[in-house]
């Protein structure tokens, strides 16, 4: 523990100590000390944010970075016993009792990795799931009209045509919508909240509106209509599907 | 002959269990269930055996035909499961058991909702309306989807975020005089409000509902059995539901993205079939899943204005009893209240036309009940009192 942290901006000089200490207990598994760093109103939502290997043996508290509003952030690295690193953004803020975690977080972010990837079960998304395979974004189109159908459909809503086409899209949009999520409603979003989905409104697809995480979306100022461009993520694993993101352009 | 349902049916009775914090009730969903309907039969004066008919809504589990078996009723003469997930189908609910007594379907229909977290799972109101294409992208609940439309409405509609915090602090208000509310000496200060985690950006915590254990009932009955009855009846002015172009399961692709789903020509039906003038409610009680969907709610409706202009009228003098020019949510609401997905709003809504609110609006004759913005499918009802007839 030689290595002494890098203060960024007008760090409090006693928090040096007290965020060396929370990446101590943390790493030695006590559970009801790290509790006592979190701030009590969100201790659930701070437990469920982030995601560590089960057996650590060293912490170490890399930078303390200054940030508005009061807050000051602590980057801590913890090794585990296989020699793997994972580094935690805690946001601290100075409450009456004392500093407390009000928000942590993985670090680099990464969206979610969800197993529902895929074809719903009726199959009726599957060309599009199967499009991102080949590194294409598909969307549903009537083949007799021309209309754009998102959701998908079993059938032309406007001109009641079965026979459907799934051209390939440019995949250049602007954000309609977005949120930053950050309760980690499931334990597969442990690890990677807080997260940012954009709703994205696709030109080359009659402004049909496509779901996506935005990569790079920690700390992004996301607003309506800027633009965005898609990028499939691999597979992440056998048995695992490539996913649409968007990036801000 | 007459194709309005105006007048032609009432509640009669109105029956809840305790509001239990999720997870902790003492009874399975339909021991909840029958305590509740019991209660309303009670409330009505009505032996619970003359029940013919059962409604609910949001994939209830309790089947009415096995509520109707487990009390003995004399005959079951109609049942309806109401489609659309969430709360949206609430308002229709009581709709469709008002269409049944006017048509002579039936005589005693119950409207339910029953939930414990033990029999339904967590955020039962969004079970299998998260396909891959929302949920691959880690859109899993109702709260983020409805994180979205908010947004918009705050960020290109122009909706200040002051609008979203009176909604709530009206609930809370409210909440304080009702002993039976979750959040009854439990009062919400700004700080408090803005200081809480975020759930899902622009909602933090107690713009969100959250589900409680429990359950609860109304009867309706025609207009005339109901003048039979014991307390004073809630008549049926005015019943919608629906879902505009675009709206259902579209992977939110709806036209009307910041809308809560009551598009104008359900509204104008609404109005027209109540014989009002539109937006002529003494009381609302406006289902809020979330606090933006309820503000978008009432933009829809007409009773608050859209844009920038809902910052001044939405403040919690305005939405709040007795005085207020739009009392909302009077028993504290899916927020404060409690969360059965929106069947206490029922309750609530026929209480003020009884005069029975423990924030009672004085003289208040017309009561509009709005169900589940946002939903895929939303409903209203229009309850009156004799006076309105």
């Amino acid at each position: 523990m030689t290595d002494q942290p890098v203060l960024a901006g007008d760090v409090p000089a006693e928090l040096v100590a007290v965020a060396e200490r929370h990446g101590r207990v943390v790493a030695a598994g006590d559970q009801a000390a790290t509790l006592a760093d979190f701030r009590a109103d969100r201790t659930g939502q701070l437990i469920g944010s982030a995601r560590l290997p089960d057996r650590l043996v060293a912490s170490r508290l890399l930078c303390l970075e200054a940030e508005p509003d009061g807050l000051v952030a602590a980057y801590i690295r913890y090794t585990a016993a296989d020699g793997s690193a994972t580094v935690l953004r805690s946001r601290w803020i100075r409450l009456d009792e004392g500093w407390r975690v009000t928000q942590v977080r993985n670090l680099p972010a990464t969206p979610p990795v969800m197993a529902s990837a895929g074809p719903r079960e009726d199959g009726l998304d599957a060309p599009h799931w199967a499009g991102l395979r080949d590194g294409e974004v598909r969307v549903q189109r009537c083949a007799r009209c021309g209309q754009w159908i998102w959701a998908p459909q079993p059938i032309c809503p406007r001109c009641h045509g079965f026979e459907l086409s799934w051209p390939v899209v440019e995949p250049a949009g602007t954000v309609y919508s977005w949120t930053r999520t950050w309760q980690p409603f499931t334990p597969e979003l442990s690890g990677h909240v807080p997260f940012v989905v954009v709703l994205a409104e696709l030109l080359a697809a009659g402004g049909r509106r496509l779901l996506g995480v935005l990569r790079n979306g920690d700390g992004a100022d996301v607003r309506v209509g800027q633009a965005v461009r898609g990028e499939i993520d691999p597979a992440p694993g056998p048995g695992g599907r490539p996913v649409l993101r968007w990036r801000l352009t | 002959m007459s194709r309005s349902l105006r007048g032609a049916a009432a509640v009669a009775g109105i029956g809840s269990t305790p509001y239990y914090k999720r997870g902790t009730s003492p009874h399975s969903a339909l021991r909840l269930t029958l305590e509740a309907i019991l209660a309303a039969c009670a409330d009505a004066g009505l032996d619970a055996h003359d029940v013919d008919g059962f409604v609910s809504y949001a994939s209830d589990l309790s089947e009415g035909l096995a509520v109707g078996a487990a009390l003995g009723v004399r005959e079951i003469r109609w049942s309806t499961m109401v489609w659309g997930g969430g709360g949206g189908g609430v308002a229709a609910a009581v709709n469709a058991a008002a269409a049944a007594v006017a048509s002579g379907q039936a005589e005693h229909v119950v409207v339910y909702r029953g939930l414990t977290e033990a029999d339904d799972g967590r955020q039962s109101y969004g079970k299998g309306h998260f396909p891959p294409l929302l949920s691959a992208h880690g859109v899993l609940t109702p709260a983020q989807v409805c994180a979205l439309r908010t947004q918009r409405m705050l960020e290109v509609d122009g909706v200040p975020g002051s609008a979203l915090e009176a909604l709530v602090q009206a609930s809370y208000w409210h909440a304080q005089q009702n002993p039976d509310a979750v959040a009854h000496g439990r009062p919400l200060d700004h700080d408090t409000y803005a200081g809480a985690r975020w759930v899902s950006e622009p909602l933090r915590l107690y713009d969100c509902s959250r589900e409680n254990d429990g359950a609860a009932a109304v009867l309706v009955t025609s207009a005339e059995r109901a003048r039979d009855l014991r307390p004073v009846p809630a008549y049926v002015l005015a019943g919608v539901q629906g879902a505009g172009p675009d709206w259902s399961e579209s992977a939110e692709n709806s036209a009307a993205y910041t809308s809560a789903g009551f598009h104008p020509a359900l509204v104008a039906r609404l109005w027209a079939q109540a014989g009002l003038k539109p937006g002529a409610a003494d009381v609302v009680q406006v289902y809020e899943n979330f606090s933006g969907p309820a503000v978008a709610s009432l933009i829809d409706l007409g009773l608050c204005p859209p844009g920038a202009a809902a910052g001044p009228f939405m403040t919690r003098p305005n939405l709040t009893a007795p005085a207020g020019v739009l009392p909302v949510n009077t028993a504290g609401g899916n927020l404060a209240e409690g969360f059965v997905h929106g069947i206490g709003l029922v309750l609530e809504a026929v209480r003020q036309i009884r005069g029975t609110s423990a924030n009672q609006v004085p003289g208040a004759d017309v009561s509009l009940l709005l169900g589940g913005p946002v939903a895929p499918l939303v409903s209203a009802t229009v309850f009156g009192s004799a006076a309105t007839l």
